[in-house]
Formats: C-alpha cells, sequence, structure tokens
C-alpha cells in the first residue's frame, strides 16, 4: 500500500521510465483512482500500449496483466519485454508469447 | 586433428595427446568436469600438486555461431572444496578452437621460486621462466605479453590476488578491446598460481575455420538461431540496451534485493545505482551502451562506462557487482562503484565474492557502510599487496565471517550468494543449496524446453514446484555451458522453438550427428552427476546442501518472508 487511498502508485522500468520522465512525471506517479481495475484498464488510463510491458508487481508481487487487480492505495511497477535474469521464472514475470 | 595439451609443471613437461573417443562428444563445462572428475582425487588439497587446472572451449567454439565465443576453466575449487567450472568471454576461446585444442590440462606443481608462462601454439605448449610481468595488475600484463608477442595473441592471466593464492582470485581473459573478462568464481586463480604460472598466451598462427560435417545445414541453422536472438526482446533488445544492470529496480521492486548485508529486501538508493541510470550516464559522456565480450556475440550485454570527463573507467559492468558494491555494500555513487569494479578486475580477484566478503566486513565495523574510497585503499594497499590484513580478506566473505565471529554470513559451501535473497524467490534458493558449484545464481540461468509448463507459474514466496524448476533450469545450464554458447541464448530458447531446435542443429552439422533436444538434455543431465559424485567423494554430501540459518531466523521486508524450505523436499533434487 502506498499511504494515498484515493490513487495508485505507478513506477516503470527500463524504456519506460524514460517515457514516464519525458512526460513530465515524477517517480512514482500518482494516477487518481477510486475502485479497483486490472492491468490493462491501468495501461489505458496510462496510456501505455499493452506490447510495453510483460508483466507487473503489485504491491512488490509479480502477476500478469489480465490477473491483476489493482486497487486505490497500491503501488504497481510496469516492467517492459526484454528484462533477463533466472527470476523471470522464478519470479513469475514470464509471459508465455502468443503462438509458441 | 583435435588435441589435449597436457602441462606438467612438477617436470616442466609438454604432451600432445589425442582426445580418448570417451571425450570426442564434449565441450565447455562438460569436458572440463569429466576431465578433473577422472583425474584428480576428490581429496586432494585444491593448492597441492594433485589437482589440475582445465581450459577447454565449448562444443560450437570456433565456429561461425553467434554468441559462441564463450570458454570454461575446470578445477576442484580452493573456496568451496568442491568441483568448479566457470566461463569466460575474451578471445581465447575462438583461438584456442581454431588450433584444434580440445583441452588444455595444467597439472603437477614446480619445486624453486619461479613463475612461469605458457605460451601455447599449433604443435604444444612452451614453458618459459616468467619475470616481467610478476606483481602486474592484469591490464598491465595484457599490455606487456601484446608488445612482447603482438595483439592477436590470446592472454589468460593471473592478477597479483592470484600470484598471492588468494580465495577470492579469478582468472583474467584478454577481450576483443585488451580489456579483461574472467573466470570469476571459486578461486580458480588460487589454483593457477598455486602452480606458479602467471599467464598463457595464446598464439593464433597457423589456426585455421573449423572443418564442418555439413557446412550449408551449419550455415541454415546459424541463420535461424542469430534471427532468434535478434527477435526474442530480452537477446534483441534489453540486454543490449541496459546490460544485466536492469535488474537493480526489478528485483529491489521484487522485493529480493539483498541490502546493507542482507537485511533488507529493498534498498532506498536503488534507482541511483540502476540499469536506467547506468544507461544514462553512458549515453551522457558517450560510452558504449551495447559491447561484445567475445568474438561473434550478438547480444553484447556488456558496455563501456566512462567517467565525468568520458574517460574509461571499467567495462563489462554487471548487476551482480553493481547489487554487491551498491546494495549490499551501500555505495551509493555509481561511478564509484565502477572505478573499484575496474580496480577488482586490475587485482583479478571476483567481483562478487569480493564486495559481498567487504559487505560482510562492514558488518564486522572493519570498515563504514558505504565507503568506497576505504574499500578501494584496502583493494590497492592491503589485498594486492597481501599483508596481513589483505590475506584475512582476500581469504573471502566466509572467512571473514567466521574471523568476526558472525553468524550472518551469505555463503554455501563456503561461496558468497550473489544478488538475489531467496527468502522471497525460493527457486534461487533451491539453486544455491544444491548447485554443485556453491551458491551460484548462473547455475540455473537456463531453461530447458521442458518446463514450458512451468516458467510463470510458481509462486515465488511458496516452496511448491520450487525443486522441479531448479532442476530443470540447472540441467539446462550445464547443457548450454557445454556448447561455448553464452548462458543469455536461454531466453529465446525458451520463448522461440525454432532457437533451441537450430543450437541442435548446430551441433548436428558440426560434428555429422543426429542428436536431439532429448540428447542435449541428457547432456546437461550427465554434467551434474559427475560432479555431484565428485562432491560426494571430497566431502561435500547432503549436509552441505542448505543455505545459511540465518535465512531461517531473519524475516526479510517488505514480504516478511524466511526460508522455510524443508531439507527433505531438498534432497530430492538429485531424483533425477
Ligand atoms: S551476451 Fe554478454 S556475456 Fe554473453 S557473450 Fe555477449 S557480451 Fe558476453
Amino acid at each position: 500500500m502506498n499511504g494515498t487511498p484515493d490513487t495508485v502508485e505507478v513506477v516503470g522500468f527500463m524504456d519506460l521510465a524514460g517515457l514516464f520522465r519525458a512526460r513530465g512525471w515524477t517517480s512514482p506517479h500518482r494516477l487518481p483512482l477510486a475502485g479497483p481495475i486490472d492491468g490493462f484498464e491501468l495501461l489505458v488510463r496510462l496510456d501505455v500500449s499493452f506490447d510495453a510491458v510483460e508483466s507487473l508487481f503489485v504491491n512488490h508481487k509479480a502477476i500478469g496483466l489480465a490477473d491483476a487487480v489493482i486497487r486505490p492505495g497500491d503501488r504497481v511497477a510496469l516492467v517492459p519485454p526484454g528484462v533477463p535474469g533466472p527470476h523471470r521464472f522464478c519470479l513469475g514475470i514470464w509471459r508465455r508469447p502468443s503462438g509458441s | 586433428m583435435h588435441k589435449i595439451y597436457r602441462v606438467n609443471m612438477t617436470d616442466l613437461s609438454v604432451k600432445v595427446e589425442p582426445v580418448p573417443a570417451e571425450w570426442a562428444g564434449l565441450g565447455g563445462r562438460a569436458l572440463t568436469s569429466t576431465i578433473v572428475a577422472a583425474e584428480v582425487p576428490p581429496t586432494c588439497h585444491p593448492l597441492g600438486p594433485n589437482n589440475k587446472l582445465v581450459f577447454a572451449p565449448g562444443l560450437l567454439s570456433g565456429t561461425a555461431a553467434s554468441n559462441a565465443g564463450r570458454f570454461s576453466c575446470g578445477a576442484k575449487s580452493p573456496l568451496t572444496g568442491g568441483i568448479k567450472e566457470s566461463s569466460a568471454g575474451g578471445t581465447s576461446s575462438r583461438i584456442i578452437a581454431r588450433l584444434g585444442i580440445k583441452a588444455i590440462i595444467v597439472e603437477g606443481q614446480p619445486a624453486g621460486d619461479a613463475w612461469y608462462a605458457l605460451v601455447v601454439g599449433k604443435d604444444g605448449v612452451e614453458i618459459r621462466e616468467e619475470t616481467e610481468t610478476l606483481g602486474l595488475g592484469t591490464f598491465a600484463t595484457v599490455e606487456k605479453i601484446n608488445a612482447r608477442h603482438g595483439e592477436d595473441f590470446g592472454v589468460i592471466t593471473l592478477g597479483p590476488a592470484g600470484e598471492h593464492m588468494m580465495a577470492i582470485s579469478n582468472i583474467s581473459v584478454k577481450d576483443p578491446e585488451s580489456k579483461i573478462r574472467s573466470f570469476g568464481r571459486g578461486g580458480l586463480g588460487a589454483v593457477m598460481g598455486s602452480k606458479r604460472v602467471k599467464l598463457l598466451a595464446i598464439d593464433p598462427t597457423g589456426g585455421a575455420p573449423l572443418a564442418l560435417a555439413d557446412p550449408a545445414k551449419f550455415k541454415e541453422a546459424n541463420r535461424t538461431f542469430t534471427k532468434t536472438l535478434a527477435d526474442h526482446p530480452v537477446s534483441g533488445q534489453g540486454l543490449k540496451k541496459y546490460g544485466t544492470a536492469v535488474l537493480v529496480n526489478v528485483i529491489n521492486e521484487a522485493g529480493g534485493l539483498p541490502t546493507k548485508n542482507f537485511t533488507t529486501g529493498q534498498c532506498d538508493h536503488h534507482d541511483q545505482i540502476s540499469g536506467e541510470q547506468m544507461y544514462d550516464n553512458i549515453v551522457a559522456r558517450e560510452g558504449e551502451p551495447s559491447h561484445p565480450c567475445s568474438p561473434a556475440c550478438q547480444i553484447q550485454c556488456s558496455q563501456v562506462y566512462n567517467d565525468k570527463d568520458g574517460k574509461y573507467l571499467t567495462s563489462g559492468f554487471e548487476y551482480e557487482t553493481i547489487w554487491a558494491l551498491g546494495a549490499d555494500g551501500m555505495i551509493k555513487d555509481l561511478d564509484v562503484i565502477a572505478e573499484i569494479d575496474n580496480v577488482m578486475d586490475d587485482l583479478g580477484v571476483d567481483s562478487i565474492e569480493t564486495p559481498v566478503m567487504f559487505a560482510v566486513a562492514m558488518e564486522a565495523g572493519l570498515l563504514p557502510w558505504g565507503d568506497g574510497a576505504r574499500m578501494l585503499q584496502l583493494l590497492r594497499e592491503d589485498i594486492a599487496k597481501a599483508t596481513p590484513l589483505g590475506r584475512l580478506l582476500g581469504g573471502g566473505t566466509g572467512h571473514v565471517g567466521r574471523a568476526y565471529g558472525l553468524t550472518r554470513i551469505p555463503v554455501v559451501k563456503n561461496q558468497a550468494i550473489p544478488a538475489y535473497d531467496p527468502r522471497p524467490i525460493k527457486g534461487i534458493g533451491v539453486t544455491y543449496a544444491t548447485t554443485t558449484m556453491g551458491a551460484d545464481h548462473t547455475a540455473g540461468y537456463a531453461i530447458a524446453t521442458n518446463i514450458l509448463n512451468v516458467g510463470g507459474k510458481v509462486d515465488p514466496l511458496k516452496n511448491d514446484g520450487q525443486v522441479e524448476l531448479s532442476r530443470n533450469l540447472q540441467i539446462a545450464t550445464a547443457a548450454v555451458d557445454s556448447t561455448g554458447l553464452c548462458l543469455f541464448i536461454a531466453f529465446p530458447a525458451l520463448d522461440i522453438p525454432a532457437c533451441l531446435g537450430s543450437v541442435v542443429e548446430m551441433l548436428n552439422a558440426r560434428y555429422g550427428l543426429a542428436l536431439t533436444g532429448d540428447d542435449v538434455v541428457a547432456l546437461g543431465k550427465n554434467v551434474l552427476k559427475i560432479e555431484h559424485a565428485f562432491n560426494l567423494a571430497a566431502g561435500l554430501g547432503p549436509e552441505t546442501d542448505r543455505l545459511p540459518e540465518f535465512f531461517e531466523l531473519e524475516s526479510i521486508a517488505p514480504h516478511d518472508a524466511k526460508w522455510d524450505m524443508d531439507q527433505k523436499e531438498l534432497a530430492t533434487f538429485w531424483n533425477f
């Protein structure tokens, strides 16, 4: 939980960090939120393309875009495709590519 | 015509031997571990005459295959007391392979105080007494050898730490820019130092492109392989742009970034030491964000990092090093971290073992948290000159922790635990506990096709499925380590079926074989079993396949997680 009950706290990694900065957003960026939404809806509200995100951390736990439920007060990190490391599997941020 | 070079340092003789039939299908880790297991008594002293140091290019080294420029070094480790294989880039692997050398075995130990250089060429090895480079750092040694023999020679050398046979010492390999890549872990530099070999100079004269059983098939398979590397977001974009340092922020977010000697899982100054910050600095200072550590590397996860004045500070600036100095040791300035990385390369010390040791020394009160200037002083004045304090520090993480009576000593089999805390990332903990190498994140880096249904489904905070995941990761890693391919091909190999298939096809086209993916997995299993049997005979039984007790006693923020894997479940790792 991020300590502000009517917003969600969002950070982006890799190119998304640059995108957020180019938009003049602070890190973390605070997005007003009244009720629960899923990961895709969050990206729509942030104006971030679905292809730019492989997985999310919600309150420090990795979860897929479709499975994520984001509530006011949460902290969310956007993980783009391209993150290396054994943790891709051990943390569960791996998303099966379409067609594989 | 493949051959084995056997260098006997006891009587300073060299033999050129044919490759035994049972070694013909092996390369890289499979070959170094097979030779060590066959020829080194498991109970021998790692620094005594019975240990052997083995260098072996991978099965695809020396070919045109992308990312096949790596090779393996093996021995009994003075740090863990078990078998060790370490992988490195640089230019030597390709040269050795193209000379038709399957392995170089350095054995025995000379009497007297003289040091030696081994000049490796197409017809054998010349053992020459070495004086000029003694006491020099690795960069100066490479310069001298370039001047002595020419820039096209490969160089494999020790820094001062290896000459002093410290357990933190590594073996350095010249890269395409005459900088340093390393056989980093397990104190292999001390083994080379114990044989009084300062360096190997590898003469490329007479080397030839390798004969291929089916050149057309090889070319086609390599084209497919190269395309899959380019197409995958990790190997084609992420690693190329940000290197592995991008993991600082990601692992911090997961609560698995061990900080201040493993007392918490998040680091307040993570943004200052992140891959994103590193990339911005590199671009602003006209360094190189993408750079190959060895010829024909297409992924190029390495980089050249300059200081504020645009002068070279370091290259190959990896996540694990940045984590160990920046989060575990609390140094906030990325430039200071880069300078320390460069000094560690020059002294020839492992850039994981050494900073993790320093974090333990900080907890012991030997230097203040985050004090990079003091760390540099200790490296240059004490470790480089092997003062009594330098020798204490040079013994590694476990050595320093025990000397100061600490209980929070992050080692497995006496080797420092790297950059992923096993409490919130349990699968990594299984790998640390069970790998034959001592705590090693790369031991479970790659993937096997049969985990396609496992990846992405394992809850990192729960124990379920972790042993199976780790086993599959370790088997596949052992197989990749035997090919001479860089482990980072693992990402497309998981996600794009044609990638793994093309690797198998390249092996078949190179050697005229009809291997299947299952054969490659079987090779990985066999490597692990050989290594495990060696460790059991060396006295590293199941009771050493465990994490330090503090992981069970101390929970870590933000997940409040402890290590609670049943030891009996861990023991099932070896059921294959
Ligand atoms: S991807 Fe990185 S580690 Fe692998 S061969 Fe290339 S530069 Fe070296």
